[in-house]
C-alpha cells in the first residue's frame, strides 16, 4: 500500500495571472481558491499511514487468533485507487481549444493585417497642402458629396451641416 | 531672391500638385517684377528702369496723352487711401487669412492622426490578445493538477480510513480485555475484604481493641517523651 508519487506539473500562478483578461478574473480567482484547497487538503494528508504494531497486539490481545486473522486481512487488502474519468474530457477540452484559439488566432491577423493596410495608406497620404479636393475625396471617401442622391446643394441632409 | 517658376515649359504635370511657394514673386513698389529691372540691368545699370519710367511718364503728361482733369485728382486720393490701408493693416488680414486656412488643415491632421493612432492601439490590442491566447495551456494544466490531487487525496484517504478502522477494533478489544481484568481484580479485592472482615470473630475483635489500646498507652508515653 505505498502511496504513489504524484505527478504534478508545477502551474506557474504569476504568469497565469498576467494572462487572464479582466472579464475573467472571477473565474480565475475561483480556479486557483479551489486548487489551494487541493492542494493544502493533499498536504495534510500523510502519504502512508504508520504501520500497525502487530507484535504488540498478539501479545496483549487474548483472544486467541484474532489479531493473526486481522493481521492476514489487512495485508491482503488492496485499496483500490480512484478512477480518473474527467483527464479525458480535460484532453478533448484541450484539443477543442486548440483548435478554436487557432482559428482564433488567424482571425486577429486578418484583422492585423485589415488594420496594417489602412495605416500604410495614411501614412503614405500626400501632406493636406498639396491636395486638391479630388485627392481628398480620393484619400477620405466619406468627404465625397453624392451628387445623384441629392442633386442640390449641399449634396447632403441638412442634419448633417 | 528670385523664385522662377517653370511657366508651363514643360508638358508633363507633376501629381500632386508641388507645394505652393511661401511668398509671391519680388516686386518693387509693389508693381514692378524684379525680373524687369534684373532684364535692363545688363545694359543700363541700376537707374536704367527708373529713368526709362521717368521719361515715359513725362512723355504722357506733355503730350496730353494722360490728360491731367478732376479724375486724377480722385484716384491720387482713392490711391493713396488705400495704399495706407494696405500698408497698416495688410500683415494682419494675411495673418487672420493664414489662420483660417491652417485650422481647416489642422482639423483635417487631427482626423487623420487620430485615425493613425487608434489603428495603432487596435493593433497593440490584437498582439497582447493572441499573447493572452498563448497562455491557455496554464489553464489545462492547472485542471489536470486539481485532478491528479483530487484523485490522490481520496486515495490517502481511503488508506488512512483502512488503518484508522483496523487500529479502532484492535484497539476496541485491548481496552475491553484491561477493563474486564480491572472489574475482576476489584471484585476480587472487595470479595476478600468482605470475607476477612466476616471472619473477624466479636472475640477476636474484642482482644484486637484491648491490644489496640495497649498499644496506644504505650505509644503516647514514649510520644510525650519525644515532645
Amino acid at each position: 500500500m505505498a502511496g504513489r508519487k504524484v505527478a504534478l506539473k508545477a502551474v506557474d500562478w504569476a504568469a497565469f495571472a498576467e494572462r487572464v483578461p479582466a472579464a475573467q478574473r472571477a473565474m480565475f480567482n475561483a480556479l486557483k481558491t479551489r486548487s489551494d484547497a487541493l492542494s493544502a487538503r493533499l498536504a495534510a494528508l500523510p502519504e502512508k499511514p504508520p504501520a500497525i504494531d502487530w507484535a504488540q497486539y498478539k501479545a496483549v490481545v487474548a483472544k486467541a487468533g484474532m489479531v493473526d486473522e486481522f493481521q492476514k486481512k489487512f495485508s491482503a487488502l488492496k485499496v483500490p485507487e480512484p478512477v480518473d474519468t474527467q483527464t479525458d474530457r480535460i484532453n478533448a477540452q484541450e484539443q477543442e481549444a486548440e483548435k478554436s484559439s487557432r482559428e482564433y488566432v488567424e482571425a486577429s491577423k486578418a484583422r492585423i493585417a485589415h488594420y496594417e493596410q489602412q495605416l500604410q495608406k495614411l501614412r503614405s497620404m500626400i501632406p493636406f497642402e498639396q491636395m486638391t479636393l479630388e485627392d481628398l475625396y480620393e484619400a477620405f471617401p466619406e468627404t465625397k458629396l453624392d451628387k445623384e442622391k441629392y442633386p442640390y446643394w449641399p449634396h447632403k441632409p441638412i442634419a448633417d451641416l | 531672391i528670385l523664385h522662377s517658376r517653370p511657366l508651363h515649359t514643360t508638358h508633363q504635370r507633376s501629381a500632386p500638385l508641388p507645394p505652393l511657394p511661401e511668398k509671391g514673386g519680388e516686386v518693387r513698389h509693389g508693381l514692378i517684377p524684379e525680373e524687369f529691372f534684373q532684364f535692363l540691368y545688363p545694359k543700363t545699370g541700376v537707374t536704367g528702369p527708373y529713368m526709362l519710367g521717368t521719361g515715359l511718364l513725362l512723355y504722357l503728361l506733355s503730350k496730353e496723352i494722360y490728360v491731367i482733369n478732376h479724375e486724377t485728382v480722385a484716384a491720387a486720393c482713392i490711391l493713396s487711401i488705400i495704399i495706407y490701408g494696405i500698408k497698416k493693416y495688410g500683415a494682419d488680414v494675411a495673418a487672420f487669412a493664414d489662420k483660417l486656412n491652417e485650422e481647416k488643415i489642422a482639423k483635417m491632421a487631427a482626423v487623420k492622426n487620430e485615425a493613425i493612432k487608434d489603428l495603432e492601439t487596435a493593433i497593440e490590442e490584437e498582439k497582447k490578445e493572441q499573447w493572452r491566447v498563448e497562455g491557455r495551456r496554464f489553464l489545462f494544466d492547472a485542471k489536470r493538477n486539481n485532478i491528479a490531487m483530487l484523485l490522490e487525496a481520496n486515495y490517502r484517504e481511503r488508506l488512512l480510513m483502512v488503518y484508522n478502522e483496523v487500529k479502532k477494533r484492535l484497539d476496541y478489544q485491548v481496552a475491553m480485555q484491561n477493563l474486564k481484568r480491572q472489574k475482576e481484580q476489584d471484585h476480587m479485592i472487595q470479595w476478600v475484604e468482605k470475607n476477612v472482615i466476616q471472619s473477624i470473630t466479636p472475640q477476636q475483635q474484642k482482644e484486637s481493641i484491648a491490644k489496640c489500646i495497649l498499644d496506644l498507652k504505650a505509644l503516647s508515653k514514649s510520644a510525650q517523651a519525644a515532645v
